[in-house]
């Protein structure tokens, strides 16, 4: 089969690709170089230079990497679990432990409101058991946006794994053991180099959709604050096309480097 | 068969109202502020037209009028009467006058009809006592410094909100403040370190839960919570005085639905309306009998000697920088 004809059937995909991503983008990438409808690099130069924005681009950053690093670390277990044991009733808890996936996170920051808001659930029982009041407050600080970020990451990161890890027989583990491997020996030269991959590829996913998540922030930041938040209030607040389509490009850029780079050196 | 699966979709498409439905899109039509879930249900019992809820504030209404300027969406708007005039400054409304617009007082309106007060508001101090564990309720902006209400006190982000603009913009007035602001800044500085969040959605839900025990916000809301959904929520309005906040509409230029639109902004100044929002104790523009209950649950008219009424036009002119020096020294 030729080339073209292998091609064929994801022409139509291409065209939506095409008319969803590269027109809207361009669009925004062509706002995003104007100032009062003349060519300039005013916003970019902004965006760079003004200290709150840059915080907030900085803070981008850190934030996801902290949720895309834990995420991945704690989705092993689970991950491991789903992919290689059979146990009655798996998939109905899969379905469930990976259901707060698909909440919006506008709902989950309102259940982090519920459970570590001020008179949340958990700083109520903390007072009844010790009489004071821990983690209260929690949802509208550092803390609380993490925990809030890793409710819906950690299960994304444990399908995404899960998938990978499908793929590795456990038998290899059980022969390099007949061979006199020790766990250790087992850890560094098999399992590790073979989920290395998958590894990396999840941390890339969690990555990046932490990156452009917004409504746990928009709900929970009291001043903490992130990209896809700063880009809200310049449309909100002042109407500032310009700068908002110049971060909004920064964003972009930034998940497709993290996820293109994370890909290509695994 | 087909004829049958036919008929069934059509009937199942007509009962979700996607047929014949008529509607009215009003940006900033928030369910629990100033009884609008309340407002816009009688509306549509009288007349089947329906007005979605919308969330938005009245910079994000302002900021998405823009936005859609080219293929305008909704059809009205209702802000806070600063973030209003900015709005029509920035010709986004197309005039009109409704029914009964001449008796509106000429300070609340636009002399074109680009906007026009409906009701008037006070910014004032909510407090759920139940929340506050025994501490005194707070009787002034100044107790709100106190270092014994930290992280207890909300108000809106006045970049997005109408109300917290409204807010932030007239405490200044109230601390003594002159052109420069600065006293106000002072204040909302200090106030800071009590803030619990600057909240960007509507905070009415947490006020009842006790999750927030003290929103600055309008007095009505305060008074709605207490006499209509019985939560303990005291109306404070505090010794330093209150602004007046004119809330106002206004009709979205070249919107999708123009004749349908007019009848609704009339019946917003008729005596039903007024009155129902009058019941959720924001003052009607209009003259209208509230009632003796109505009348003796509002704040006795003492409370609000020293009320002030800032100029909309310099708030509108103010608003982007005041809103950009907020997010720079008070949210950072």
């Amino acid at each position: 089969m030729s080339i073209a004809k292998k091609m064929a059937p994801s022409f139509p995909l291409v065209v939506a690709l095409f008319l969803l991503l590269a027109y809207p983008l361009s669009l925004l990438f062509a706002r995003s170089l104007q100032d009062a409808n003349e060519f300039s690099l005013t916003n970019y130069i902004q965006l760079f230079t003004d200290n709150s924005h840059r915080r907030a681009l900085f803070h981008s950053l850190i934030l996801s990497a902290l949720v895309a690093s834990i995420s991945t670390l704690i989705c092993l277990a689970p991950a491991w679990l789903f992919a290689n044991e059979h146990f009655a009733g798996k998939s109905l808890v899969r379905a469930i432990f990976t259901l707060p996936m698909s909440f919006s996170g506008i709902i989950v920051g309102f259940l982090a409101v519920i459970m570590v808001g001020r008179i949340g659930a958990v700083p109520q029982f903390f007072e009844k058991l010790t009489g004071t009041a821990y983690t209260s407050g929690w949802a509208y600080r550092l803390s609380g946006l993490v925990l809030a970020y890793l409710y819906f990451e950690i299960p994304r990161a444990t399908l995404t794994l899960e998938s990978a890890l499908r793929k590795f027989d456990p038998q290899l583990s059980v022969a390099a053991r007949s061979l006199g491997a020790n766990t250790w020996q087992r850890l560094r030269l098999l399992i590790l180099p073979l989920i290395w991959r998958p590894l990396v590829s999840t941390f890339a996913v969690t990555f990046t959709v932490s990156l452009g998540s917004f409504g746990v922030a928009l709900i929970l930041s009291k001043r903490f604050s992130v990209l896809p938040l700063e880009i809200f209030q310049q449309i909100t607040g002042y109407g500032n096309n310009g700068l908002m389509a110049a971060m909004a490009i920064v964003l972009v850029l930034l998940a497709f480097v993290i996820n293109y780079s994370a890909r290509a050196t695994s | 068969m087909k004829k049958t699966v036919l008929v069934l979709i059509s009937s199942l498409l007509c009962s979700l109202g996607y047929a014949q439905e008529k509607v009215v899109i009003q940006y900033d039509c928030i369910p629990n502020y100033a009884n609008w879930g309340g407002v816009t249900a009688a509306y549509t019992k009288e007349t089947g037209v329906r007005i979605p809820p919308d969330m938005k504030g009245s910079s994000a209404a302002m900021a998405a009028l823009e936005a859609e300027k080219s293929n305008p969406q909704a059809d009205c708007a209702y802000y806070s009467g600063a973030i209003g005039y900015q709005a029509a400054t920035k010709g986004l409304h197309q005039p009109y006058k409704p029914k009964g617009w001449e008796k509106i007082p000429d300070s609340l309106k636009d002399p074109d009809g680009k906007w026009w007060t409906v009701h008037t508001g006070n910014i004032a101090i909510l407090v759920n006592t139940s929340a506050l564990k025994g501490k005194p309720v707070p009787h002034s902006f100044t107790d709100l410094l106190k270092p014994e209400y930290k992280g207890m006190v909300v108000y809106d982000d006045p970049t997005i909100q109408g109300t917290g603009f409204t807010f932030v913009y007239g405490i200044n007035a109230l601390m003594g403040g002159g052109a420069d602001m600065n006293a106000g800044f002072d204040y909302l500085k200090k106030l800071d370190a009590n803030v619990l969040n600057y909240a960007k959605d509507n905070s009415y839900n947490d006020l009842l839960r006790g999750e927030v025990p003290i929103w600055i916000n309008a007095d009505g809301n305060g008074l709605k919570a207490k006499y209509v959904d019985k939560a303990p929520i005291e109306t404070v309005i505090a010794s330093e005085g209150t602004i007046v906040m004119p809330l106002v509409m206004g009709m979205v230029k070249n919107d999708p639905h123009p004749e349908e639109t007019k009848k609704y902004l009339d019946w917003c100044l008729g005596d039903e309306a007024q009155k129902l929002m009058a019941q959720s104790f924001f003052r009607p523009v209009m003259k209208v009998d509230l009632g003796g209950k109505v009348q003796s649950e509002f704040p006795p008219e003492s409370a609000y000697a020293k009320a002030k009424t800032l100029p909309l036009d310099q708030m509108a002119a103010n608003a982007d920088a005041v809103k950009a020096r907020w997010s720079k020294q008070i949210k950072r």
